[in-house]
């Protein structure tokens, strides 16, 4: 383990019933952002959830240095957003875990709640109960729940996904703050554009094997003999 | 598909039909004549409904300016309508926090299978019994109401929340879990929020189930209308009786434009229109949804 390392998986064998992937031993290191990539069905979502805390592992471990409490933002597919309660609500569950105990306690997590949901442009709505809202927004609403949560690692399950340009920049330079700042992040991500656009690290799960790229090694590969050789039926 | 869940149906109510036969041993001579008995006792005993029981009592002496106040359907109504109102509000509350820990996916089965145990045991026994041991343990009036309505309350309410527990979908539950909420925050600022359109239309339907079983433990003397009620069984006066059940009918039908009222505000219809007294009262919205013109 190095340093800085956030997270560190140890031969970690990730599945349900039967093991999805070969043991996979990795550090991930504060600032970094990983995209997963693979087909559909491949592990990918698993792996995410294993980080979690929500599946457990078939085999080996999987260590958070910086502690489980507040520390891990996550998004899952759906957003698990509380589709009745309003925005505000629904951003200060994340205010909720980094404000600590103090006098001050409520207005500091007003204070960043406010300030997540100005950051990512939807203070308007912020009374509006968030089943109201587009896709776009909820996204947004999502991130913003993040953002004031303030997590060491943020886990993201392809919430990219059917954004449009302007809701992927906002939502990304609100994920670079949080990530100047020191966080890790690790997104499922099915579009590879996007993933080279934003990722400084690439993970894609192939025939049973998570292979570690750093961007530059992604970008020297050879574009269709990759496509060929790594993503198969997937392009 | 259609043809199987209508076979079914069809199957069900043979069942029940052989049952009903079984029950009554096949003499259905006892159901002859009985539609004519109730005609003749409805106009002789019950027609028309004694407004009386809104006129102020003799006794004690009417102080307030409007004589209604002092009368036997307010008083009654009003006794019945607290009883109903507090046994609710504590039902609700006692019956939120056990059902949170007896729901499957918020609990882990040591503990969820003793409270849904404990749930069942409060819930086995009719409100009538609660009132019945309450009086015993504690005399007349409406304190013993108030008790048997709140157990009543906590075991039929904390059935029917644990299963809209259950129900929610689970991607709320596990953000919370993953960024590492207390099991206690997840209950009140992701499950609560989330089903609270559920949750207000079963505290809405639970007041009206007490205010309609605040009649029926008045008879043993758990206090409100039914005490009157039962008076006036006692002295054959079946058309103040029947005053008195008109009065409890229109309140239920109140309590029920009350429950559509709150729960628009919750509600995924409500995010089209909020509905008006009027249309809630004459459906007209429905009506127009049909034809296509909903705002």
């Amino acid at each position: 383990m190095s340093e800085d390392a956030i997270l560190s998986l140890k031969g970690l064998v990730i599945g349900y019933d039967l093991p999805l992937v070969k043991p996979i031993t990795l550090d991930v290191h504060a600032g970094e952002i990983i995209a997963i990539l693979g087909p559909s069905g491949i592990g990918k979502t698993t792996l995410i959830r294993t980080i979690a805390g929500l599946v457990r592992p078939l085999d080996g471990t999987f260590h958070l240095h910086v502690g489980r409490r507040g520390s891990l933002g996550y998004i899952p597919q759906r957003l698990g957003l509380v589709r009745h309660a309003t925005v505000a609500h629904n951003v200060s569950l994340g205010a909720r875990l980094s404000v600590g105990w103090s006098r001050t306690m409520f207005k500091d997590r007003k204070e960043r709640t406010f300030e997540a949901i100005r950051t990512l442009g939807i203070e308007e709505k912020a009374s509006e109960p968030v089943r109201r809202l587009s896709g776009g927004q909820q996204r947004r609403v999502a991130t913003a729940r993040t953002l004031a949560q303030r997590p060491r690692l943020m886990l993201a399950d392809e919430f990219l996904g059917e954004l449009d340009q302007t809701n992927v920049d906002i939502v990304l330079s609100a994920v670079h703050e949080l990530v100047e700042e020191g966080t890790a992040v690790i997104m499922v991500e099915h579009h590879e554009d996007n993933a080279k656009d934003f990722a400084t690290r690439i993970w894609l799960i192939k025939d049973n094997h998570l292979h570690d790229y750093s961007l530059e090694e992604w970008l020297d590969i050879d574009e269709s003999s990759w496509r060929e050789q790594h993503l198969g039926e997937e392009e | 598909m259609k043809y199987r869940l209508f076979g079914i149906v069809f199957i069900l109510f043979f069942m029940a039909w052989q049952t009903l036969d079984g029950l009554v041993e096949g003499d259905w001579g006892r159901l002859e004549g009985g539609l004519s008995n109730l005609v003749v006792f409805f106009e002789e005993s019950m027609w028309p409904p004694n407004w009386k029981v809104l006129e102020a009592r003799s006794y004690p002496v009417c102080e307030q300016d409007i004589e209604f106040f002092c009368s036997v359907g307010y008083l009654g109504m009003m006794e019945t309508l607290k009883i109903a109102f507090v046994s609710t509000i504590l039902g609700f509350v006692g019956a939120i926090s056990l059902s949170s820990l007896a729901a499957r996916n918020l609990m882990p089965l040591y503990i969820s299978l003793p409270v849904r145990i404990f749930l069942s045991a409060v819930r086995s026994l009719p409100s009538l019994i609660w009132a019945i041991l309450f009086v015993i343990v504690i005399g007349f009036g409406p304190l013993s109401g108030v008790l048997a309505m709140t157990f009543y309350t906590v075991g039929y309410l904390g059935k029917l929340q644990y299963e809209v527990f259950e129900g929610m979908p689970n991607d709320p539950l596990e953000a919370g879990r993953a960024m590492g909420l207390s099991r206690p925050s997840i209950v009140m600022n992701i499950v609560i929020p989330e089903n609270s359109n559920h949750l207000l239309s079963q505290l809405m339907f639970m007041f009206e189930y007490n205010v309609r079983h605040g009649t029926v433990i008045g008879i043993v003397g758990a206090g409100g209308i039914g005490y009157y009620i039962n008076t006036y069984l006692k002295f054959l006066q079946y058309d103040k009786v029947f005053a008195l059940l008109i009065l409890i009918f229109i309140v239920v039908v109140l309590i029920d434009l009350l429950s559509l009222a709150v729960r628009s505000f919750v509600n995924e219809e409500g995010d089209v229109r909020k509905p008006t007294w009027l249309n809630m009262l004459i459906q007209a919205r429905k009506r127009r949804s049909k034809s296509g013109d909903v705002a």
